[in-house]
C-alpha cells in the first residue's frame, strides 16, 4: 500500500513537471489566439526549433554555457519569429481563423521541412547540463533532477507572465487591446505594435519551452504535431487569452497525462480527449473562460 | 465577447482539417493507366523502390536504398543477367501516401518489380494492387504477420522479418535465466506493437516464464513514460521485454535509464530499439539493453566483413543496420529468381522465388524462405562501446527461427 501511494505521488510530482512545461509551451499559444485573435498553428514548429537549436548546441557535449547559450539564441530566433509571424498574418487581420490557420500551418510545414534537411532524419538527443542530469532517491525510487528543476524554471516563468500581463502598463495595454481593440487605437495606441510584441514574446516561449523540453523530449520529425496538440488541449481546456487559464490547463493536462496513465493504464490513449470531451460538454468556454462564458 | 466562443469551436474544426491535410496532399497521386507489359527475356527489368523519404521513417528509407544501390553497384547495375532501371518513390509514413506511391511505379512508371515498404499497412494495402497488376512485390521491412501469413498472396515475398519472430526469438532465452519476478512487456499501442507482445508472450509462457505486467503506452503521442516506468517497478518484475522504434526508442532508453530502472531491471527488447541513428542519440542509456533481431553490423563471417567493408567505403563511413541488409538481400534473391524465371509476369516469379534455395551469401548468414518469409537465424545483441561508437555486440546466437 505504501508503495502504491509513493509512485502515485512520484506521478503526481512528474505532473508537475510535465505541467510546467506544458505551461511555458501554452501560454504563447494561448495569449496569441486569446489576445490577439490569431490562430498561430506554427507554434508546434517554433518548439521544434527550440528543441534543434538544443541538440545542436547541447548535444556534443552538456555544459551549462552551452544550455544557456542554446536558451538565449532559442530566444532570439522565437522573437524574430514572432515578429515576422504577426507581419505575415497582419493582412489577414479582417479575414477569417481558417486563412490564418492555412498560412501558419503552411510555415510550420516549411520550416518542419526546413529543419529535417538541415538536422538530419534521425531523433536527436539533448543532455541535461550537468548537475541536473542525474537522479535524486525520492520515495525510496529514482527521479531525474532535471525535471525538479524544470518545476521551479515553470514556477518562476508562471509569476513572472502573471505579473507582466496583470501588473504592468504593457500588461494593461495588452488586457485593453484584448477588451475593445478598436477603442485602444481610438486613444492613441498603434495596435499592431501591440500585436508584434505579444507574437514576439509568445514565440520565444514556444522557442524556449523547445529547449527546457529537450532533455525530456529530445529533437525528432514529428514532434511539432505532437506538441501542438498538446498545447491547444491546454488552451482548449484551460480557456483562452488568460494566463491562469493556461496555467491551470497544463498543471491538468501534466497530472493527466502522468497520474492519469498511471491510474488508467489500459485507457492511456483515452484519459486525454476523453478530459478533453469532459470539459467541453461541462464547461465549454474552457475552465477560467469566464469571459467568453458571461457574454454568451 | 462572445467571438471566444465561436473562436473555440472554429479551432476544434482546424484542427481537425489540419489532421486530414496530409491524407488530402495523397490523394493526387492516382493515376491511371493500363497493365504493364513487363520486359522481355533477358531484356532490362524495371524496379519501383518505394522507401520513405520523408516523415519519421525515413531514415529507415535511407538505409533500404543504400543496400539497394550497393547490390546493384557490386553486381554491374544487372539482376538476373537484366540491366536495371531503378525508379525510387516516397513511401511517406502511412498508407494515405505509401499505396498512391505503389500504385504511381506500377501505373505511371510501369515498372515490372516493387521493392521495399516500411510501413505494414502499406504493404497490406499494396497488396491487391500487386494481385491486380500481377506483379511481384518484395517487402523488405514491413513486419506484420498478416503479409506473409492471412492475406498472403503470391505476389508478395518478404526478405525482412515477422514482427513476432524476432520478439519470439528472445522468449526462450530469458525463460532459460529464471528470472525472479518474471518479465514485463510494454510495446507502443499499435498493430506491430500488439504482435511483439503476443509473439514474446507466447514463446516466453511456452517456455516457463511468467509475465509479471503488461503496459501499451499511446503510438506517436507518448513523450513521457514516467507513468509506465513507475509501473514496472511496482511489478517487481526482473527484467523488461519492449518494442519501440525511432523517437521513441530514444526516449524510452533515455528515461529507462534516468528513472533508475536500468541498473536493477534489465531491459531486453526487438533489436529495432537500438538499430541505426537511434543508438547514437540514446548514447550511455542504451550501454548494456539487450535485443534480439536478425543482423547487426558486428556479425562475424566473410559476406557480412565484405559487407559492411564495402557499405562503409560506399557510403561515408555509414554503418549499415538491418534495413540496409534486407534490401540488400531483396536484390539478391530477386537476381537468384530472375535468372531462372522465364518471364518478368508474377506468377513465374514468384514461382521461381519459391525455388531460390538457401541465400548462403547474405551478410545476416544464411537463410531460406520459409513460406514466403526468411526462415534465418536471429542474434541476441548487446550494446557495448563508449557514447559516439556504440555498436550492438553479438551475445548469444538464439538459432534458427520461422515465423509464427
Amino acid at each position: 500500500m505504501t508503495g502504491w501511494l509513493a509512485a502515485n505521488l512520484l506521478s503526481v510530482l512528474n505532473g508537475l513537471a510535465i505541467g510546467a512545461l506544458l505551461f511555458v509551451l501554452a501560454v504563447g499559444l494561448s495569449l496569441v489566439f486569446g489576445m490577439m485573435d490569431v490562430l498561430n498553428l506554427a507554434h508546434g514548429a517554433l518548439f521544434l526549433v527550440g528543441a534543434y537549436v538544443a541538440a545542436a548546441l547541447v548535444g556534443g557535449g552538456a555544459s551549462w554555457g552551452a544550455f544557456l547559450g542554446a536558451l538565449g539564441l532559442a530566444a532570439v530566433i522565437g522573437l524574430l519569429a514572432g515578429g515576422g509571424l504577426s507581419a505575415m498574418t497582419e493582412p489577414l487581420r479582417r479575414r477569417s481563423h481558417l486563412d490564418q490557420a492555412l498560412l501558419t500551418l503552411g510555415v510550420a510545414l516549411i520550416v518542419a521541412e526546413v529543419l529535417q534537411i538541415v538536422f538530419g532524419d534521425d531523433p536527436l538527443a539533448v543532455p541535461a547540463p550537468p548537475g541536473l542530469d542525474g537522479s535524486v532517491s525520492l520515495l525510496g525510487a529514482a527521479y531525474p533532477t532535471y525535471r525538479l528543476a524544470l518545476i521551479g524554471v515553470g514556477a518562476v516563468l508562471a509569476v513572472a507572465v502573471h505579473v507582466l500581463v496583470e501588473r504592468t502598463t504593457l500588461g494593461a495595454l495588452i488586457r485593453a487591446t484584448v477588451a475593445d481593440r478598436e477603442m485602444v487605437a481610438a486613444v492613441g495606441v498603434d495596435n499592431r505594435r501591440v500585436k508584434i510584441a505579444v507574437f514576439a514574446a509568445g514565440s520565444m516561449l514556444a522557442t524556449v519551452a523547445g529547449v527546457l523540453g529537450g532533455p525530456i523530449y529530445g529533437a525528432s520529425v514529428g514532434l511539432d504535431s505532437t506538441v501542438l496538440i498538446l498545447a491547444l488541449v491546454v488552451v482548449v481546456i484551460g480557456g483562452l487569452g488568460s494566463v491562469r487559464g493556461a496555467l491551470v490547463g497544463a498543471l491538468v493536462i501534466g497530472q493527466i497525462e502522468s497520474l492519469g496513465r498511471a491510474l488508467l493504464p489500459d485507457l492511456a490513449s483515452f484519459v486525454l480527449f476523453g478530459a478533453l470531451a469532459l470539459v467541453l460538454v461541462l464547461r465549454p468556454q474552457g475552465l477560467f473562460g469566464s469571459r467568453a462564458g458571461a457574454a454568451a | 465577447m462572445a467571438e471566444y466562443t465561436l473562436s473555440r469551436r472554429a479551432l476544434l474544426m482546424l484542427l481537425g482539417a489540419g489532421a486530414a491535410a496530409p491524407a488530402l496532399a495523397a490523394c493526387g497521386s492516382s493515376v491511371g493507366g493500363g497493365s504493364g507489359s513487363g520486359g522481355e527475356e533477358g531484356g532490362p527489368v524495371k524496379v519501383g523502390l518505394v522507401v520513405p523519404q520523408s516523415g519519421v521513417y525515413a531514415p529507415l528509407g535511407t538505409d533500404m536504398q543504400r543496400g539497394w544501390d550497393l547490390w546493384l553497384q557490386q553486381h554491374g547495375n544487372r539482376i538476373g543477367g537484366r540491366e536495371v532501371t531503378t525508379v525510387v518513390a516516397d513511401e511517406g509514413e502511412n498508407p494515405q501516401t505509401g499505396v498512391p506511391a505503389v500504385q504511381r511505379v506500377l501505373q505511371a512508371d510501369q515498372v515490372d518489380l516493387v521493392v521495399g515498404l516500411v510501413n505494414s499497412a502499406t504493404a497490406l494495402g499494396a497488396a491487391p494492387l500487386m494481385s491486380e497488376a500481377k506483379k511481384i512485390l518484395v517487402v523488405a521491412n514491413a513486419g506484420a504477420a498478416d503479409i506473409t501469413g492471412k492475406a498472403r498472396t503470391p505476389y508478395v515475398w518478404r526478405t525482412s522479418f515477422q514482427n513476432a519472430q524476432v520478439a519470439a526469438a528472445a522468449g526462450p532465452h530469458l525463460a532459460e535465466q529464471n528470472i525472479p519476478g518474471g518479465v514485463f512487456l510494454i510495446a507502443s499501442d499499435y498493430a506491430a506493437g500488439t504482435e511483439v507482445r503476443a509473439g514474446f508472450k507466447a514463446a516466453y509462457e511456452a517456455a516457463g516464464g511468467r509475465i509479471a505486467g503488461e503496459a501499451s503506452p499511446p503510438f506517436g503521442t507518448t513523450q513521457d513514460y514516467q507513468p509506465f516506468l513507475a509501473q514496472i517497478r511496482q511489478s517487481g518484475a526482473g527484467a523488461v521485454f519492449c518494442f519501440f522504434a525511432g523517437a521513441e526508442a530514444v526516449r524510452f532508453v533515455q528515461q529507462y535509464a534516468q528513472f533508475g530502472l536500468k541498473d536493477s531491471v534489465p531491459l531486453y527488447g526487438s533489436g529495432f530499439l537500438t538499430e541505426g541513428g537511434v543508438l547514437d542519440a540514446q548514447a550511455e542509456a542504451a550501454l548494456g539493453v539487450r535485443t534480439s533481431l536478425f543482423y547487426t553490423d558486428q556479425l562475424d563471417n566473410p559476406a557480412n566483413r565484405a559487407f559492411v567493408e564495402a557499405y562503409r567505403a560506399a557510403y561515408d563511413d555509414a554503418v549499415p543496420t538491418c534495413y540496409s541488409v534486407s534490401t540488400f538481400d531483396a536484390a539478391a534473391v530477386l537476381d537468384r529468381a530472375l535468372g531462372a524465371a522465364t518471364a518478368l509476369d508474377g506468377d513465374s516469379v514468384s514461382a521461381a522465388l519459391g525455388g531460390v534455395g538457401s541465400i548462403d551469401d547474405s551478410p545476416r548468414g544464411p537463410w531460406t524462405f520459409d513460406g514466403q518469409n526468411p526462415l534465418q537465424t536471429m542474434y541476441l545483441r548487446t550494446v557495448e562501446g563508449t557514447p559516439g561508437q556504440l555498436v550492438n555486440a553479438v551475445t548469444a546466437d538464439l538459432g534458427q527461427k520461422a515465423q509464427v
